[in-house]
């Protein structure tokens, strides 16, 4: 799979703005749920994954820019290694932080990322001029996703119940690859000459709220979140999102239709 | 464990891994997902728009860990609350091929919605009729992956948890997948049209074939050919290694003590040399068979 | 707070066996054949997939063999020649089959674009070559380069592993075998994609002039898996 042509991708939404929007909404969502989980009940842990669904939406818009050069190889590939530098840094984070756990781990994740990228530049040559800072940004954003998505499961990030409840039950593998696929799927299923960052990132809420609904059953084993509420919530976002991505497929599209014969060739012409 | 209870229940697992394994690739012909999808793609922009379901769920080990950690962990949070485990791995493969309908759904409409300056339509038609099959196929590699881990947990126990195992065996089945099977449809199937015994000349890139034996091509199509040949050989693929990399220590069970263990590890060094003999075999009795694709110009002039 | 230097100098030697095991990931992904999209259509010599695809899936079978093993034997030579047998056999497997579909279903013999002769049989192989093509298949060279990449690949991937596994914690088995696979799966991937920015998408084997890259991908994991072993360390050593 060989992916992305070459050249900065058009940008409807400035990045700036993405990355302001993944990184306060991941840390609201997910400080969000820590405190209020405790303070209003366990059924405010769907919190969690809307701060995840921002991660998301951030790691796709950051894939979708770097993409756009040509990585010389698929764009899954990018997705794996952000969600395997993100759960280094998020288990390190929540392991060793305590409460300032979640900022910890981005932080870890951000200087693995940028190693990364600088290594990806200097060393083997890539020369793609955005490398370094989306390299961050998508480790960063892989994190959060990690990090939100536990606490939807379990209603807190304190590591001794992520370790027991996430980590050693394997619903980390889960959270790997449906936050590591809502990263890269959107820009992944729409890539082509005319795709455009809204539809792109609409892919992203509507993969994101699928991370959500997951781990939602997941948290339906647990005393301290809530699993039906993350649900629904997760369903209704998904409705609104596909609606979304379908109204702006109509829009792009050459041409919606319900059954019918290839293009003609005058029409080709 | 018995000996005879561990070559049984490696017996159930490679024959679920072989039907996951066929079930894999036909999910993936249907789709068109993976390698051979790059010539989908390509092909509208050649002037050749077509009616072939273009589905890029991120190649296919992922979209396969995807499945089969989602199938994993709704099973295993319904065997927490005391479900029967063939009700939870049947359940939990529901909601895997749910999702795994989806993704495909958004990676159709998303690449074809972004090919609009070559003119390619979305056909909501080819939607309706090959979601359902990708899902049916997606439900049948899920629960097949999921009772091969449930088997290793359960009966074998193997120390990660089920998820996990379930996530590990997708990746590995959609590696598997992309590597033999596809190659079925990419280079055969999708230029059925150009002389058979050849790979493809670069100049024919792009010109898949569009017109079938009765109307116009569409990825069913696609899968009931690969059902005759790629499928099967992709099933005995993931039958063969999940199968052996398990007998080596089935027969030879490393906690009977270390010597043994180091038995089991040379038995796997022989399967691996017999198959590099094999593959040796073939590579000579095809070149045999087939002969040169041009004559060696040195001896060319030495006949004048 | 945990006593950070006191956890790194105790763990020391896993620290290293972490990073070599990356360097080794890295390093055995240039000897698997991977023709990416082109081989799928027999355009390109190799395995018809993505290098890290396939480097992942020999590599994580590798790490189910390597922790069926470590839990019923203490010595570490096993539990890395299992994950290293368990890899090879995966690889092995879908090379085999991957010339059968080649051979049988679309006609094509093995055949290396990138070499007159394979350097293991002698074999003339630009003959066999289709026209239009860069190559197709697995020739000999090329199988038994990919057998050496699934045995370094699952190589590394039981060392990281056994590594992890042999931190000095106070966490119950069960909590650490979950931590340990899953910073291994983590620290493979991120080794798995490192060399496939440097490949570029296809490569033959070890004959093949790309494979004389490697230094570059194996510098570069060298750094990232050290950084990563020292928090891998710090977060299990700590707890």
């Amino acid at each position: 799979m060989s992916a992305g042509g070459s050249g900065a991708a058009a940008e409807a939404i400035p990045q700036n703005n993405i990355i302001a929007f993944g990184v306060l909404g991941g840390l609201i969502g997910i400080y969000g749920a820590y405190f209020l989980v405790g303070m209003v009940g366990q059924y405010m842990s769907f919190i969690g994954a809307l701060g995840a669904i921002c991660g998301m939406v951030w790691g796709a818009a950051a894939v979708r820019r770097v993409a756009s050069y040509g990585l010389g190889t698929g764009v899954p590939s990018i997705g794996m290694l952000a969600l395997g530098m993100g759960v280094i840094a998020a288990t390190f984070g929540l392991a060793v932080g305590g409460i300032a756990g979640p900022v910890i781990a981005l932080v870890t994740a951000a200087i693995i990322g940028l190693m990364i990228g600088v290594l990806a530049n200097k060393v083997l040559s890539m020369g793609i001029p955005i490398m370094e800072v989306s390299m961050t940004e998508i480790a960063t954003a892989g994190t959060i996703t990690i990090i939100g998505l536990a606490i939807a499961m379990t209603g807190t990030f304190d590591f001794p119940v992520v370790l027991s409840q996430v980590i050693s039950t394997g619903y980390i593998a889960v959270i790997f690859i449906a936050g590591g696929l809502a990263i890269l799927h959107p820009f992944n299923a729409c890539l082509g000459p005319d795709e455009t960052q809204d539809r792109t990132l609409m892919v992203g809420v509507e993969k994101g709220a699928i991370a959500m609904i997951v781990s939602g059953i997941v948290a339906t084993t647990n005393p301290n979140a809530s699993g039906a509420l993350t649900i629904l919530i997760g369903i209704a976002l998904w409705y609104v999102a596909f609606s979304g991505f379908y109204d702006r497929t109509k829009r792009d599209a050459y041409d919606v239709v319900g059954a019918g014969m290839l293009p003609s060739k005058e029409e080709l012409e | 464990m018995e000996p005879l209870t561990g070559m049984g229940v490696l017996a159930l697992m490679g024959a679920a891994a072989t039907i996951a394994g066929a079930s894999e690739d036909l999910e993936s012909d249907v789709g068109s997902q993976s390698n051979p999808n790059s010539q989908v793609q390509l092909a509208p922009q050649m002037m050749y728009p077509h009616r072939i379901y273009n589905k890029a769920v991120s190649g296919e080990p992922p979209s396969n860990a995807l499945m089969c950690a989602i199938g994993g962990t709704t099973a295993s949070v319904l065997m927490t609350t005391g479900a029967s485990a063939a009700l939870a791995l049947a359940i939990g493969a529901i909601v895997a091929a749910a999702i795994h309908g989806t993704y495909s759904v958004t990676s159709y409409l998303g690449r074809s919605a972004s090919q609009k300056r070559f003119k390619q339509p979305i056909y909501l038609d080819i939607i309706r009729s090959h979601t359902p099959v990708i899902m049916g196929y997606s439900f049948i590699t899920t629960f097949c992956i999921l009772v091969v881990s449930y088997l290793m947990v359960a009966v074998l126990a193997h120390p990660f948890p089920l998820p996990l195992l379930a996530f590990i065996w997708g990746i590995t089945v959609g590696a598997i997948g992309s590597s033999t099977g596809d190659v079925h449809y990419g280079a055969e199937r999708e230029f059925q049209a150009v002389e058979f015994g050849s790979g493809l000349n670069a100049a024919n890139s792009g010109n898949i074939v569009r017109k079938a034996e009765s109307g116009l091509r569409n990825g069913i199509d696609n899968s009931w050919f690969c059902a005759k040949f790629g499928g099967p050989v992709t099933g005995l693929a993931f039958g063969m290694t999940v199968f052996l990399s398990g007998w080596v220590t089935a027969v030879f069970d490393p906690s009977r003590g270390d010597a043994i263990g180091w038995v089991s590890v040379l038995a796997g060094v022989i399967i691996v040399l017999i198959l590099i003999l094999w593959n040796r075999n073939m590579e000579v009795a095809a070149r045999a068979a087939f002969g040169t694709y041009k004559e060696d110009e040195a001896e060319a002039e030495v006949a004048a | 707070m945990i006593d950070i230097a006191g956890i790194l100098m105790q763990n020391i030697l896993y620290v290293i066996l972490i990073t070599l095991g990356g360097v080794l990931i890295s390093w055995s992904v240039h000897f698997v054949p991977v023709g990416g999209a082109p081989a799928a259509m027999a355009q390109a010599t190799g395995i018809g997939t993505g290098t890290v695809q396939l480097a992942a899936g020999a590599g994580l079978t590798g790490l189910v063999t390597a922790g069926a093993m470590m839990e019923i034997t203490s010595s570490a030579a096993l539990v890395i020649a299992a994950g290293a047998v368990g890899a090879m056999i995966m690889m092995a497997v879908t090379m085999i089959v991957g010339t059968w579909v080649y051979v049988y279903g679309v006609g094509c013999p093995p055949a290396s674009a990138k070499v007159k002769y394979d350097p293991i049989t002698k074999d003339r192989q630009d003959l066999y070559v289709s026209q239009g093509t860069e190559g197709h298949g697995l020739p000999t060279v090329s199988f038994v380069s990919g057998v050496i990449g699934g045995a370094l690949g699952g190589i590394g991937g039981s060392l990281v592993y056994y590594a992890l596994m042999s931190v000095e914690n106070g966490l119950p088995l069960a909590d650490l075998v979950g931590i340990a696979s899953v910073f291994a799966v983590g620290i493979f991937f991120v080794n798995a994609v490192i060399p496939s920015y440097n490949i570029g998408g296809t490569i033959e084997g070890f004959h093949d002039p790309k494979f004389k890259r490697f230094p570059k991908a194996v510098l570069a994991s060298l750094i990232a898996t050290f950084f990563c072993a020292l928090i891998g360390v710090l977060a299990i050593g700590g707890l």
